[in-house]
């Protein structure tokens, strides 16, 4: 048996990401490209599809590289709290200022 | 659309353009009913997705020249499609057939698709603006059919041997008929002379034979030299006779009542 | 799929690992796992039991819906004007659409599409209730894309929360579009008793057959500390919690075109908070959908036949890259 899976993303309007969509039976990419069209695209509802078989693609979910345990906020804007700092610095500028013009 | 074509033709050309409108629409309206049929017993569920999609896309089109038809005519697009007789239709009698098997039904939609194709750029020069507009949109959804008919048509013929005798067969038995998808009309003479049809019906079934010869003799040897016949729109089979009873069934049940 | 789990060691050598689920294998890990909403996929590890579940749920989904086809198919045909023969075509088209979903989320559990439909055409396998009866009228197409499709998309959308999200992500795509079919069949509906006496006739007659496979449609009601499905969480919500909430929906909608429900029983109870009916005909379900039901041998032979009919196609298109060499 020849018939092979093709997994199919799909464009929503032109500049949005490709999103995976589901896949299809097919023997071939002739008409693996046929059949997403009437899955994803019959209705217009897709700017553009990518068909790709399923064997062609590399998959990775290791935990322990995606989600490794040891902190990494640094890497990410949840990791710069700033707003007490801020109000600290503010506060203390604010005062400063208002020493200064007692002089 | 905004204004009536008639506005602006008078009337011998007006009854040329609705005669030309009425075959296409009819042409369009039976070979999808016909392939609507493969809907969800297709060979395979891809496929029968695919399918349904071109069945409609058909309807779809007959749809939009039976509302043109009816601007023309003062009429009304569904009774126009619905309240005829079986011998009122106007389509080819490639289309009387039922739809057979997979290679007969993949057969038929390969003749008729590439003598569409060579019908409709034809259409798309018309002198009447509306129908030159509406063949442009339709053979943008063509391209789609030809390519499948065309893929369909490769993989019968160079697949296994049932699959390939399975098609020569259809070709053969359809080869005649599919000479009258450019059967002379009536008004002919007219739809030439007032550019409505850009070139005669006897041009465009030398450019269609032309095109196809060289892709279905290798398949099927040699075919026969056929022209279109006299009656090849007006004649009509049980087969279409009983696709006529289906198809307005319930229409006639009740009267004018509205669906 | 392929795996490139890597685990990078000293001496820089690459070695593959399995796939790793965010659970540990074992079945107390996976129940706390579902039963905290967490999600499956295919390639994650799974207990037996689990997986025999969902292929049951998904297997038998996938079944209705190419067995569903049937019962409209004969109308594609004489649909009784073109939007109708669109709308309709378009719908059963969906329908066939939402088999091929079905199968194919099946089919990653490991069951392959061919023998799926050996099974169901060999009468192993089931399909819901309701396509196991005949249609009689042009309103029967109206009452099937309303009320039946209603009856299932309320089902459906409980399982958009389905613990396995192949499952889940595909009843997401299946809801919307059954969503329009309802639309459709309200619209046919609508227009059929806005028309003659005759139509409306036609509409009531449709409702009066129907009336007793809905409301079977859901099943009965189930203990919910036994229901394997609640358990694994593949179904969120319990038979008779959509039988009533298909009934809160539909019951008004029914009434206020001026139709009767064929059921005397059937009234809604202020102080409980609930719908009480004439208790459905169990019997009559069981025996249906075990494949006695008045169109079941018939529906099943005509697939047999199509299935066989087309059979040399599948064989010339999957065979054919070897065929011609």
């Amino acid at each position: 048996m020849t018939e092979r899976i093709w997994e199919v993303f799909r464009q929503q309007d032109e500049g949005d990401p490709m999103v995976h969509a589901g896949n299809v039976n097919a023997p071939d990419d002739e008409l693996a490209v046929h059949y997403a069209r009437e899955m994803y695209g019959r209705r217009g509802e897709s700017h553009r599809l990518w068909v790709v078989a399923r064997d062609a693609i590399t998959e990775l979910d290791d935990p322990d590289l995606l989600r490794p345990p040891f902190d990494r906020s640094h890497k990410k804007p949840g990791g710069y709290i700033i707003k007490h700092k801020l109000e600290a610095a503010k506060q203390r500028a604010a005062a400063e200022a208002g020493e200064g013009s007692d002089e | 659309m905004s204004e009536a074509p008639a506005a602006t033709l008078d009337a011998p050309a007006r009854e040329a353009l609705a005669e030309l409108l009425l075959s296409v629409a009819d042409d369009e309206f039976v070979i999808g009913f016909w392939d609507s049929e493969w809907t969800g017993i297709a060979p395979m569920l891809e496929e029968d997705v695919a399918t349904s999609s071109i069945a409609q896309d058909e309807i779809g089109h007959a749809r939009a020249l039976y509302e043109m038809l009816a601007t023309l005519t003062d009429g009304d697009a569904d009774r126009i499609a619905y309240g005829r007789d079986a011998d009122g239709f106007r389509h080819a009698a490639l289309l009387n057939h039922a739809r057979g098997d997979w290679a007969f039904s993949v057969a038929r939609r390969y003749l008729y698709e590439t003598a569409d194709a060579v019908r409709l750029a034809a259409l798309a020069r018309s002198s009447d603006e509306p129908l030159a507009a509406l063949s442009t949109k339709m053979r943008r959804e063509e391209t789609y059919h030809l390519q499948h008919a065309d893929t369909w048509l490769r993989r019968l013929s160079e697949g296994a041997s049932e699959g390939r005798e399975r098609l020569v067969g259809a070709l053969g038995r359809l080869w005649p008929d599919a000479q009258d998808v450019f059967a002379p009309l009536a008004a002919e003479e007219e739809l030439v002379r007032s550019g409505l049809l850009a070139e005669p019906m006897r041009a465009l079934h030398a450019e269609w034979q032309a095109r196809v010869r060289p892709v279905l003799e290798p398949i099927v040897g040699e075919l026969p030299a056929l022209t279109p016949s006299l009656d090849g729109r007006t004649r009509r089979n049980d087969d279409f006779r009983w696709l006529h009873g289906e198809l307005t069934a319930v229409y006639r049940s009740e009267e004018g009542a509205t669906w | 799929m392929q795996y490139a789990s890597f685990v990078i060691e000293s001496s820089d050598t690459i070695q593959p690992l399995s796939p790793r689920p965010p659970y540990e294998a074992g079945d107390e890990a996976f129940y706390a796992h579902v039963g905290s909403g967490g999600k499956v996929e295919a390639d994650h590890w799974m207990p037996d039991a689990y997986r025999a579940a969902v292929l049951k749920f998904v297997e038998m989904h996938a079944n209705s819906e190419l067995m569903g086809v049937l019962p409209e198919r004969d109308w594609i045909m004489r649909a009784p004007n073109l939007r109708r023969k669109l709308a309709l075509t378009s719908k059963i088209q969906d329908e066939v659409g939402h088999a091929q979903l079905l199968y194919r989320v099946a089919e990653d559990l490991g069951k392959p599409r061919v023998q799926m439909f050996q099974d169901l055409l060999d009468g192993k396998t089931k399909f819901h209730n309701v396509f196991h009866y005949p249609t009689r009228s042009w309103a029967d197409v109206g009452i099937i894309a309303w009320l039946v499709d209603a009856a299932a998309i309320v089902s459906q959308q409980a399982l958009r929360d389905s613990s396995y999200a192949p499952y889940a992500r595909t009843m997401k795509k299946i809801c919307w579009e059954e969503s329009v079919h309802i639309m459709h069949g309200r619209d046919v509906v609508l227009t059929l008793m806005n028309g003659t006496d005759a139509q409306r006739g036609m509409v009531q007659e449709a409702l009066d057959r129907w009336w007793g496979p809905l409301m079977q449609m859901h099943g009965p009601p189930t203990d919910p500390a036994k229901d394997k499905d609640l358990h694994w969480q593949i179904k969120a919500k319990n038979n008779e919690q959509l039988r009533q909430e298909f009934l809160s929906i539909y019951v008004p909608r029914i009434l206020e075109l001026g139709l009767t429900i064929p059921d005397p029983g059937l009234g809604y109870d202020e102080a409980a908070g609930r719908w009480h009916y004439t208790e459905p005909d169990w019997v009559e379900l069981k025996s249906v959908v075990t494949g006695h039901g008045p169109a079941s041998q018939e529906r099943l032979e005509f697939r047999r036949t199509s299935f066989a009919d087309t059979q040399w196609v599948r064989d010339a298109l999957l065979g054919g890259a070897a065929a011609a060499a």
